[in-house]
């Protein structure tokens, strides 16, 4: 295995026109994402580093792709900004590897995904070409968007080297409250109550009996909707008083406790130890069906129940109960031989941008 | 007329009466909201159902006839502009909301659905669909896919292709595809393809079944009409908002002309003013409350001339009549316009319209200004006359020269109205050779026979007839009014 680490575009134009198969990695922050690429130059873009453009009055943001998160989101903070998406780890990912692998965390419930805030790129394709897609302005529908399209594509049909985001301002206070049922379906009904309401959480998730550190221990604990709210100091407290009540109208919810509001608590995956550790993209209704399969395993269901975060010693059973379910999942770490898992992607558009960005198939 | 051998190839996917081939009965689809331009497409097919569009595709693709589909043919970028001897794919009639599922937030519709008729339909869940183009009575979800239709609410929550979960499409090839999925994350997994298919204008193929996601309904909208007597202090105001922290649901901005369309055709009750700004909170009812105080604030301290606040939902209204119903008012004051929909980074906003002031007194053409302030959005609309001699090559260079400038400053050509057959040649402004190369290779990997809106986006290409002058095909044959 060989590794490089290019410093600027050029480098990395001639190493990808030299190479056969080129794999790229961020910070190796998700290591099954590099399973399956022996023989491949991998390529590091650490070197590729730094803030290139950051306007707080036009909600834009220009980085290199090699750049660490926290770099970006430090430099954000300063201005009272932030990545509405929610980089899922802050800390380890580079902003590629957010976006080659569209991880999101649980503060993506209130404004979306990577995909919503993607402004434009520059890339390296498998033909060794350096150009852009997408722009530099919050708005923008000239041409393809093949930037929306780098998400989530794992570095298999061009590079990014440069990425441009919207981003938003923040908001200075923050409470989280934790809400106990003894089913998930109860715990369900809650998150399709707020669905309908016009409650403005920050972030939803749902922790499982005995999986999350306030359950743990407990037997026979319940199941704890945790809920954020985001404000400023005049109203928050009103606002989660409300909300409280609204929750508790009736008798279903056993319990409500304040938490106290931290990076760990919203760290969906702070307490998943597994071998493997996987993400699914799970429309709520298919919460129950898929739980009971997995419910042996340490799991989280964040974003109003929209993402499952699973871990696992045993990636087959997994494949098997996604599979049963009709769901695809993403495994982030555990050697395995595809980080796809359960139901395989229609792929009938990619193949098209593939034949166009990286013919000859270098892209790994 | 087509070729014998075509008509009967359709002929067996359609009935008579869903196959439109006499003159009188193409004439509606003969030019979108580009009023400027116009074809005769060779026929018209209304598909009821996705299998004839399928269909249709295939054959076309089997005899590399060009096709465009066409929604409600308001595109201002003459997207919906038939081919010349090409086929119209009519999908008006797939105006199906397949389902609407409260508990999870989305909907499932047929893409020639109207954009309202999704709020309409999600209302009693409390829930509503946020993209609002001011077409949004009239236009269709297919439509807004392909120009990632924008509105003035577009600011916070986004545009079309934030609202759109998953799709099920046919390919120009003819190969039928799905992606996405229920789940909000959308894609979630794997390039993410329906950001891909969103804003194609019509290049990819044909969206079938496309699934979009809800919003709650806001509990609380506040809403201040703010006037001042020099336009660049209204775009003041709108970096002074942003500097606040504050995220406003919307923020607009229109100009003298604009202003006195609008008083004109609905009676907005506008202050007389050199420029008028729209801001609208949206959200929590406590925090908004909260927010708008904050907001009025530096609306004061603004130095605008007069401050409303919209009392009541009746209020709030009128000063949205007045903003949406602008672009059709704007075509009371003159027989011609076109519309531009640059991009400028908010900050040169200011720079954007003195520059844009003083084209229009090179080119001696009225300018309205009416836009998306908040994200820097320009819809200029160049007043002219077309039964003049030369007034439409006038109106078309200073068009010109308003995306030349919004390229020079920064931005983009086309913020969400799209490239079509109007802005085609400017496409190389804004992206290098080879980036045009790659979205051309992109295009033909999908579509070998190119025959999918054939003459759109790329520079080139044979052009329908220039018209001197004329109103909507639907408009002159009675279907839709400018109101
Ligand atoms: C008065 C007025 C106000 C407007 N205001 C706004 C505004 O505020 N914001 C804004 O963004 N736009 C606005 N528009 C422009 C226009 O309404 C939008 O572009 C709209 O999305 C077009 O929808 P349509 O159904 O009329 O599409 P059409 O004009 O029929 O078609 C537009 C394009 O979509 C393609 N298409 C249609 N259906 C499909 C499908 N199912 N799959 C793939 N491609 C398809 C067509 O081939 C064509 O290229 C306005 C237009 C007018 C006339």
């Amino acid at each position: 295995m060989t590794m490089y680490a290019p410093r600027s575009v050029t480098e990395l134009q001639a190493l990808v026109l030299d190479s056969e198969r080129i794999h790229v990695i961020g910070n190796g922050s998700k290591p099954a994402l590099h399973c399956a690429v022996n023989g491949a130059a991998i390529v590091d873009l650490s070197g590729m580093s730094g803030i290139i453009e950051y306007q707080p009055a036009e909600y834009t943001a220009t980085v290199r792709a090699g750049a660490p998160v926290r770099e970006l989101s430090a430099a954000l903070r300063e201005k009272g900004q932030y990545l509405p998406f929610d980089p899922l780890l802050p800390e380890a990912a580079t902003i590629g590897g957010t976006v080659a692998s569209n991880l999101s965390g649980s503060r993506r419930f209130r404004y979306g995904g990577v995909r919503d805030f993607i402004l434009g790129a520059q890339v390296v394709d498998g033909e060794g070409r350096a150009f852009g897609v997408g722009g530099k302005v919050v708005k923008n529908s000239a041409g393809f968007d093949l930037s929306k399209f780098l998400v989530g594509s794992m570095g298999k049909y061009a590079i990014m080297t440069e990425l441009t985001f919207k981003v938003f301002p923040d908001v200075p206070r923050f409470r989280s409250l934790g809400f106990h049922y003894e089913e998930l379906e109860e715990a369900l009904s809650a998150i399709y109550f707020i669905n309908q309401s016009a409650y403005e959480l920050d972030a939803l998730d749902l922790a499982p009996p005995s999986v999350h550190p306030i359950n743990r221990g407990k037997k026979n604990g319940n199941w704890m909707l945790l809920a954020r709210l985001a404000g400023f100091d005049d109203t928050l407290p009103r606002r989660v008083e409300r909300f409280t009540a609204a929750m508790t109208r009736d008798t279903a919810t056993i319990r409500v406790e304040e938490l106290h509001d931290s990076a760990a608590l919203w760290n969906p995956l702070a307490d998943l130890t597994g071998e493997f550790l996987v993400k699914v993209v799970i429309p709520p209704k298919q919460l129950p069906a898929f739980d009971a399969l997995i419910a042996h395993n340490r799991r989280r269901y964040s974003v109003g129940g929209n993402i499952a975060w699973a871990a696992t010693d045993d990636i087959a059973q997994l494949d098997t109960a996604l599979t049963s379910c009709g769901l695809t999942g993403l495994c982030l770490s555990g050697a395995v031989d595809s980080a796809l898992i359960g139901v395989p992607i229609d792929n009938a558009l990619a193949e098209r941008v593939k034949q166009v960005l990286d013919p000859l198939g270098k892209l790994v | 007329m087509m070729n014998r051998g075509i008509l009967q190839a359709l002929q067996k996917i359609y009935p008579a009466d869903r196959l439109l081939t006499r003159d009188v009965e193409l004439l509606p689809y003969e030019s979108d909201a580009l009023t400027a331009f116009n074809a005769k497409p060779g026929a018209v097919v209304l598909p009821v159902n996705e299998e004839e569009i399928i269909d249709t595709v295939r054959l076309c693709h089997q005899l590399a006839l060009p096709f465009v589909a066409r929604g409600s043919g308001t595109s201002l970028s003459g997207g919906s502009l038939p081919i010349p001897e090409g086929l119209t794919i009519g999908l008006n009639r797939l105006n199906r909301i397949k389902k609407i599922d409260p508990l999870q937030r989305i909907a499932v519709v047929e893409p020639g659905v109207i954009n309202l008729h999704i709020t309409e339909a999600a209302q009693p869940y409390g829930l509503y669909y946020a993209p609002d183009p001011s077409s949004q009575s009239i236009c269709t979800i297919g439509g807004n896919i392909a120009f990632n239709s924008g509105g003035a609410h577009c600011l916070k929550y986004g545009m079309t292709s934030n609202h759109v979960l998953a799709m099920k499409v046919v390919l120009a090839d003819g190969t039928v595809t799905r992606f996405g999925g229920e789940s909000v994350d959308g894609v979630g997994i794997g390039p993410d393809l329906v950001g891909l298919f969103v804003g194609s204008e019509g290049l990819f193929g044909i969206a079938l079944e496309i699934t979009v996601r809800l919003m709650p309904q806001p509990e609380l909208y506040q809403t201040v009409l703010a006037a001042y007597d020099d336009l660049g202090r209204a775009g003041d105001a709108v970096s002074m908002v942003v500097a606040s922290g504050l995220l406003p649901g919307a923020m607009e901005i229109m100009d003298r002309l604009a202003i006195k369309a609008a008083e004109a055709s609905v009676s907005a009750g506008y202050p007389d003013a050199e420029a008028l700004l729209i801001v609208e909170l949206e959200g929590e009812a406590l925090q908004v409350e909260a927010e708008f105080e904050q907001l009025l604030g530096i609306i004061e301290k603004s130095s605008a001339i007069e401050v409303r606040v919209a009392q009541n939902e009746e209020e709030r209204t009128r000063i949205w009549k007045g903003r949406k119903g602008a672009f059709s008012a704007v075509g009371r004051l003159s027989p011609d316009y076109i519309v531009q929909d640059g991009v400028v980074p908010r900050s040169r906003l200011g720079e954007a319209l003195v520059e844009i002031g003083a084209l229009k007194d090179k080119y001696q053409l009225d300018v309205a200004n009416v836009f998306h302030a908040g994200d820097g959005n320009l819809h200029p609309l160049i007043l002219y006359d077309g039964r003049e001699a030369g007034a439409l090559e006038r109106a078309e260079a200073l068009a010109g020269e308003i995306l030349a400038l919004c390229i020079s400053l920064g931005g983009s050509i086309t913020g969400e109205h799209g490239i079509g057959m109007e802005k085609r040649d400017y496409l190389p402004a804004m992206f290098s050779e080879e980036e045009i190369d790659i979205m051309e290779g992109l295009r033909r990997a999908i579509d070998p026979n190119e025959i999918a809106n054939r003459g759109k986006m790329f520079p080139g290409g044979e052009a329908p007839a220039l018209s001197q002058h004329g109103v909507h095909p639907l408009e002159r044959a009675g279907l839709i009014s400018r109101e």
